[in-house]
């Protein structure tokens, strides 16, 4: 903060400015804390008779606040929200006491009064500091006795605020999940409200990499999406993991809606229509497989796919192939939804004989590469029964591709000791 | 995986002072809305930075923080990208090399003649940075260019290690014309408070 403002500031009316902008514009969708010379330059806005120009700015329903002052504005509203708690707390206590209830409500006018000067002084210190547990507690305090719909939208539109400028605020999306429980157990808008939450994660994350937040979000929303809206959520999802293919993120939340839909299955019995889901699944996972191929192909060294792609094959191998030797006997009709494992083994064999060409190695990516390819191998032959693991072994002793395999993960001593491997060594 | 910008500037041994910027395609729509205008002005800068330094027939890739900086140069004319960690090299360059055709096809060799930065806009620019995010589409240009130039490319871990000996990336920030006194005033801060700078 700059030492030569000695003139005094006066935060408490600094914070009436902020509440009064807050409450004039209640479509505010961005934040900005900004030194006082980006504050200068920004033109001028019509509404610049309520505030301080020095302090604030707000036009266009995005506000800019001078980092200057954030000091004083905190302390003035500190001061504001503990006097309005002990107020609050003070009438809990009192009216527990009058009605021996745990849920009491509150009549007077006085009583509303407190609870909107609350909702308040609280908005405004979330938005200096998202990461008060208090203060979100607070407004919970005050929310879970109306549980009106647009209180409730009024909640989730602060958190959208919030997350536009800390979008990895843990507290912010926790009190989201709260708010949505609320709203799932009392009003039939799930559906909307899982699409717009959607949205929000898809362009929080485009700002912000990695946010592991925003996507467990969606995560957690799985459970509340219905029918159509996994396959949807899931068609949405690819061009953005397409174009992030860094972002193990979003590889997961797909993970999760994929297992979503084979645990649905798994559950049911078997009748036609069962049948059929059954078959629509078995497709979408070889397309998922073929696709996630051609990533890899593309982006050559990126962990994350490798990573997927192990999910993929161990729901694959767990839940559509079949083993010849033991399953052919009985003749069971399987719908034509099951391959048999040898194939699939064949195929991810060429792959890695595809991912081991170390010849262009200009970037470095092509050795890690085949370094992915290598461990997967190794972790693939952990999920099929022992009889085949032989089999795999003489494979790969065919194709001539140990040596190279143990030069790869020559410095990862875990993957060295795998007896894929070790059989080799004793054998020469 | 993300192309922030493209341009094209004048860097050859005739222009004894910094480069020209003979036209420039932005996307900032994923910074803040406030962080808009510095981002803009450091890419420029940065962007001109690079380009004085990345001497007729050379590429180089400068990685500052999550950011990488591609520049190509040839013969004087040099294309710049600047893109996110994960859009592959290989077809970053290849990019690069069709901005340049497209540039000379498109204006000839008249940017040899030109003193100042042009304003003038250059639709395909814009194009190609919309088309491009995708790297799959500037992968079709690397089958066709595939063994079309085999010159080495150089990486840099650091913005530091492009400049000459002697310079600094502090002094060049406080005497560049691009910046302006916020923008400086953030690269400070965020220099200060050591926390990742995500424009520069």
């Amino acid at each position: 903060m700059g030492g030569s403002s000695c003139f005094h500031v006066d935060g408490m009316m600094l914070l009436k400015q902020l509440e009064v902008i807050l409450e004039r514009d209640t479509l505010i969708n961005e934040i900005g804390f900004v030194h006082p010379s980006q504050l200068a330059t920004l033109d001028r806005s019509p509404d610049a008779t309520h505030y301080d120009e020095t302090a604030f700015w707000n036009k266009d329903h995005k506000l800019a606040i001078s980092t200057e002052i954030l000091q004083h504005l905190y302390r003035a509203v500190m001061q504001e929200y503990m006097n309005v708690k002990k107020r609050l707390e003070g009438l809990i206590k009192q009216s527990i006491g009058k009605y021996s209830s745990d849920s009491p409500t509150f009549g007077s006018d006085s009583d509303h009064l407190l609870e909107s000067e609350i909702l308040k002084h609280t908005m405004a210190l979330l938005i200096l500091n998202s990461d008060f547990g208090s203060a979100w507690n607070s407004r919970k305090m005050v929310i879970v006795r109306k549980a009106q719909l647009s209180l409730l939208m009024d909640e989730l539109h602060l958190c959208t605020l919030i997350l536009s400028y800390s979008p990895k605020s843990q507290c912010t999306w926790s009190h989201r999940r709260w708010v949505i429980e609320i709203i799932g157990e009392k009003f039939q808008i799930m559906h909307e409200i899982v699409g717009q939450d959607s949205e929000l994660v898809k362009q929080i994350a485009e700002k912000s990499k990695m946010n592991y937040r925003a996507w467990s979000h969606l995560c957690w929303l799985i459970p509340y999406m219905k029918g159509t809206q996994v396959i949807d959520e899931l068609n949405k999802s690819k061009k953005w993991s397409e174009l992030h293919i860094a972002d193990n993120c979003c590889f997961h939340f797909r993970r999760r809606l994929l297992f979503k839909m084979l645990e649905d299955i798994s559950a049911r019995e078997d009748d036609e229509s069962c049948i059929n889901q059954k078959i629509e699944v078995y497709f979408l996972w070889k397309e998922e497989l073929e696709w996630n191929e051609s990533l890899i192909s593309r982006y050559i060294g990126r962990e994350a796919l490798w990573l997927h792609r192990r999910f993929l094959s161990q729901c694959y191998i767990n839940y559509f192939t079949i083993d010849h030797e033991t399953c052919n006997s009985n003749g069971e009709d399987f719908h034509g939804i099951h391959s048999t494992l040898d194939d699939f083994l064949d195929k991810e064999l060429e792959l890695l004989l595809h991912s081991l060409d170390v010849t262009d190695n200009e970037f470095e990516d092509t050795q890690v590469q085949a370094q992915h390819a290598t461990s997967y191998i190794i972790w693939i032959s952990k999920q099929v029964p022992p009889h085949k693991h032989e089999k795999l072994q003489s494979r790969l002793q065919e194709m001539d591709l140990k040596p190279i395999m143990i030069k790869l993960c020559a410095d990862k001593p875990h993957l060295c000791v795998s007896p894929l491997l070790q059989d080799y060594n004793s054998n020469v | 995986m993300k192309i922030t910008a493209l341009l094209v500037l004048k860097s050859d041994s005739s222009s004894s002072g910094d480069s020209i910027v003979l036209a420039n395609a932005t996307d900032v729509s994923h910074f803040g809305y406030f962080q808009r205008g510095a981002a803009r002005e450091f890419i420029l800068f940065v962007g001109r930075t690079v380009a004085k330094r990345t001497p007729p027939g050379q590429r180089q890739s400068v990685q500052h923080e999550e950011y990488k900086v591609h520049s190509y140069n040839r013969n004087g004319l040099c294309a710049l990208a600047f893109m996110d960690d994960h859009y592959p090299v290989r077809s970053a360059f290849s990019l690069l090399n069709t901005v340049l055709d497209e540039y000379q096809k498109a204006f000839g060799e008249t940017w040899r003649a030109v003193q100042t930065d042009s304003s003038q806009p250059w639709p395909y620019l814009n194009e190609a940075l919309t088309k491009f995010q995708d790297p799959a589409e500037a992968d079709k240009l690397l089958r066709i260019q595939r063994d079309l130039d085999e010159t080495k490319i150089i990486l840099h871990k650091t913005i530091d290690s492009v400049l000459a000996r002697g310079e600094k990336l502090d002094s060049l920030v406080e005497k560049s014309s691009d910046l302006s006194a916020a923008s400086q005033m953030f690269y400070k801060q965020a220099k200060k408070t050591n926390q990742c700078c995500t424009i520069l």
